[in-house]
């Protein structure tokens, strides 16, 4: 017996003027998240420039053609740009996108609060990037803006003020799409959708709206005791002021890498049991294992803090190391998913692959620098850089491309184009790794981050990784090219071009502007695969009693 | 058409609860470090949250819906402004600040309206 | 015990080659299922979607190896936090926004430098070196990848410890934590001498 669609009641719109504005005003989350994927890409664009400048600018020993201050504009810019206005924000969108449709729900819960975060997410990311059009230039002191470094003395200037607001403003805006889907999550499911019958992503959603709620609001705190600092004095002092300065950021700073993760990785764990043909494998230990994966995250920070001395090293040696074991659990599950499964290799699924091999690099060397002996050595050089952005870019960014990749024909009702999307994933696989595997050993041999110039024994590897940050250019572009092409002449994709699994593949692709005008039955994480078996054992039942 | 599956509270009462637990341990570990009280901000509300949708669940049920709400952006554009004059001084926190009111009182208004165009 | 290096080469040793381990075994893992259970006409998926068994069982396995790590951790961590022997050499270290002041209590040396001039000072071989770190202004951080170490230099705040060079020659040290306009120029270096070499360089240099 299918479940009855949920309903919403339009309220009286007749207002001229709102016609115009409709879509820039307009609350429907499947709207709303569009926005935040656009402005999230236009950030990504902007901070990858920045990253392509600095990468021409190290791939030669000297300094060739930015000076020491630009460069510090340079990596700050490029660095807060991608935490705080690309990959954050892309994640969150893309759970506000995704978990109406995934639970049943018409609408997300507040639609006005998640229409007004993005709007402050954008204009503060705007307001930190006009800092490069000031005297002082834009912010400069490194995505932390640690202090003492960051106060009026050490890093003057209106341009590092609109850095600080800007931040500020970017990470509540984030916070409120976060609740907003926290709230959705809690309120809206369809009849039917206990919390055990979540899918994959949307239980990865609630994992990290628990992890945005939890620390967002310090790091906007923090940046309010920044600009007081840098006006009025007298906030982060005596011995200790630097050290509270970090444990406010780095509480933060910490679980917003998770921010960063979780999201994709669910991605990834639907396009792997799609592609499999298998529902998701070990979906109990795979809930366990998040609430104390993302619990466990809000407790490592200290491991940023290791070479201060200030903080109990071993605490947070432990906590870090501790992570391993449901990270285990869940690379685990996403191998038993394919293992009996019947594979097919779309290009979700090459980019899902390898998201699963290259964020487990960054893993293991994030397990080593959770113990301090060798953080010891590698903190602050290369080492960490290789290390983040194998997480980062080719962990989440390519488990972002693979959502992206699979829900891309949900939402414009157009498929991408396989072959470009193939080529473009084995042209982004090679850039990556061709950037930053050099940096484990830049980092091992003595080069610190944050650095426009560096010994000339080191200029070969440094020339590698410029030559694949072009590679990773072209790739980048390939892929917006994909975007554009399939926009332009649409291939059609119908409801359900995968035969996927979760409850927005039953709805029309676009869905409607009220999601669903009917439900399935919910009888699982995957009520699409249930009727799907449903069905095969009623045609054997059939088949075997018909008479020889 | 009654209301989705109630509670749900039980996934936020168990993540405050493990971020208690290693807040007490951190406390413990650090002898009484303030950096440990910093557990709380995430547990307080998750602990409030499941609770409030215990006390009060979902009505479920047909839900009023505004397509477009051009006075959330005001607000938006008059906070970020506020925002700004922290910076660039106090006429421009007074005109954001206006600008977020005008927003404020807008939102009002059409939140009432809506709520009496269905009759509530 | 102040043998920076060896303490970092037994960790380090340990957490990679698991690491590697582990690598592998997921490579391989996930290269099977991707062989073995590519879709071929007439193949039908398993329906087995939960082992909790095999779970309990990897989530063991993957604590026992991490248990390994943090005790190797922690050991090598307290050795490295042991307090100074009376017999070390004092060296106090400030770093400045963009340099170096290096001075030896009692022995009336100090050694300045900066991003112009860089300052070299001087060790004897094979005996521990009792550092104490601060700073003037920012945040700095004192690295000798030499010798696989690092602490942070934070203003207000004394940091004590304690480090070996036993090959003599020249080790290269630098600031490895962002200060502003000149963080990729403030170098120094250490001169690892023989006692004899050491007793005439701090002669010279008082």
């Amino acid at each position: 017996m299918a479940g009855s669609a949920p309903v919403a009641v339009d309220a009286d719109r007749g207002a001229a003027l709102e016609r115009g504005f409709a879509w820039l005003a307009a609350t429907d989350h499947k709207k709303t998240a569009a926005k935040v994927g656009i402005a999230s890409l236009f950030f990504f664009g902007l901070s990858g420039l920045l990253a392509l400048t600095m990468r021409a600018e190290l791939a030669q020993p000297g300094l060739q053609f930015v000076s020491d201050h630009t460069y510090d504009e340079l990596f700050t810019m490029h660095g807060s740009g991608m935490i705080y206005l690309f990959l954050t924000p892309a994640a969150l969108g893309l759970g506000l996108y995704l978990v109406p449709l995934q639970i049943g729900a018409s609408e997300i819960a507040a639609p006005r609060l998640a229409l007004f975060g993005f709007w402050i997410y954008l204009a503060g990311g705007l307001t930190m990037y006009s800092g490069f059009f000031t005297n002082s230039g834009a912010g400069d002191d490194s995505w932390t803006a640690t202090i003492p470094l960051s106060n009026s003395t050490g890093s003057p200037g209106v341009g590092m003020d609109l850095w600080v607001i800007g931040v500020a403003l970017a990470v509540l805006g984030s916070l409120l799409i976060g609740i907003c889907i926290l709230l959705t999550i809690l309120r809206l499911r369809a009849p039917g959708m206990t919390m055990l019958r979540m899918p994959v992503f949307s239980w990865t959603m609630l994992a990290t709206v628990f992890m945005v709620v939890a620390s967002f609001p310090v790091l906007v705190v923090a940046m309010g005791l920044l600009l007081a600092e840098r006006h009025l004095g007298g906030v982060f002092t005596g011995s200790t002021g630097s050290i509270v300065y970090q444990h406010l950021f780095w509480f933060y700073g910490h679980p917003v890498v998770y921010v960063m993760f979780f999201p994709f990785v669910g991605a990834v764990g639907e396009a792997v049991a799609t592609f499999s043909r298998k529902r998701f494998f070990g979906y109990r230990a795979l809930v366990v294992s998040l609430l104390f994966f993302t619990a466990l995250s809000m407790a490592v920070w200290g491991h940023h803090m290791f070479i201060t001395g200030a903080v109990r090293n071993q605490y947070y040696s432990l906590t870090s190391q501790l992570l391993a074991v449901p990270a285990g659990i869940e690379y685990l599950d996403l191998i038993a998913t394919m293992i009996g499964g019947a594979i097919v290799f779309r290009a979700p699924m090459l980019f899902a692959l390898g998201f699963i091999l290259q964020f487990l690099l960054g893993g293991l060397t994030g397990i080593i620098l959770a113990s301090p002996p060798l953080d010891y050595h590698v903190n602050g050089s290369y080492f960490v850089v290789a290390h983040f952005h194998y997480t980062l870019f080719a962990g989440s960014l390519f488990g972002l491309l693979a959502g992206l990749h699979f829900w891309f024909p949900k939402a414009t009702g157009a498929m991408l184009r396989e072959r470009l999307a193939k080529v473009s994933f084995w042209v982004l696989m090679v850039g990556a790794n061709l950037t930053f595997f050099p940096m484990f050993f830049l980092g091992y041999d003595g080069m610190p981050r944050r650095v426009p110039d560096y010994e000339p024994r080191l200029g070969d590897l440094n020339l590698l990784a410029t030559i694949g940050a072009g590679v990773i250019a072209l790739g980048v572009l390939l892929v917006l090219i994909n975007l554009f092409v399939s926009l332009r002449r649409r291939e059609p994709a119908g409801n359900d071009p995968w035969g996927a699994q979760t409850l927005e593949w039953w709805t029309t692709s676009p869905p409607p502007r009220d999601n669903f005008t009917s439900l399935p039955e919910i009888t699982s994480y995957a009520p699409l695969l249930d009727r799907l078996e449903a069905a095969e054992e009623e045609r054997e039942r059939r088949g075997a009693e018909v008479p020889a | 058409m009654s209301g989705g599956p109630k509670g749900g509270g039980g996934p936020l009462l168990a993540w405050a609860c493990i971020m208690l637990a290693l807040g007490a341990m951190l406390a413990i570990w650090s002898e009484g470090d303030a950096s440990s009280l910093l557990f709380l901000v995430g547990a307080i509300p998750l602990l409030a949250l499941s609770g409030w949708n215990r006390a009060r669940p979902a009505p479920g049920g047909p839900r009023l819906l505004a397509r477009v709400s051009v006075p959330v952006v005001v607000t938006a554009l008059g906070a970020t402004l506020a925002a700004i004059g922290l910076t660039g001084g106090l006429w421009l926190i007074l005109v954001g600040g206006e600008v977020a009111l005008f927003g404020l009182v807008w939102l009002a208004r059409e939140v009432t309206l809506e709520r009496r165009g269905v009759g509530r | 015990m102040a043998d920076t290096r060896g303490d970092f080469s037994e960790v380090w040793a340990l957490y990679l080659w698991i690491g590697v381990g582990v690598a592998v075994v997921v490579f391989v893992a996930v290269g099977f299922a991707l062989v073995r259970y590519r879709a071929r006409p007439g193949r039908r998926p398993s329906r087995v979607a939960e082992r909790n068994a095999l779970e309990l069982g990897v989530a063991t396995l993957i604590l026992a190896i991490v248990a390994l790590l943090v005790f190797r951790t922690f050991h090598t961590e307290a050795e490295e936090d042991n307090s100074s022997r009376a017999d070390a050499v004092r060296i106090d270290v400030d770093a400045f926004q963009w340099g170096w002041k290096f001075t030896y209590p009692g022995q009336g040396v100090t050694v300045v430098g900066n991003s112009n001039r860089e300052p070299s000072f001087a060790v004897p071989a094979g005996r521990p070196i009792a550092f104490t770190l601060t700073s003037s202004d920012v945040i700095h951080a004192f690295w000798v990848p030499g010798q696989r170490f690092k602490r942070a230099a934070i203003p207000g705040r004394v940091n004590h410890f304690d480090m070996e060079f036993d090959d003599r020659g020249r080790e290269q040290g630098l600031c490895s934590e962002f200060c502003g306009l000149r963080h990729s120029a403030m170098r120094f270096g250490v001169w690892v001498l023989s006692d004899g070499s050491y007793e005439r360089w701090l002669a010279a240099h008082r």
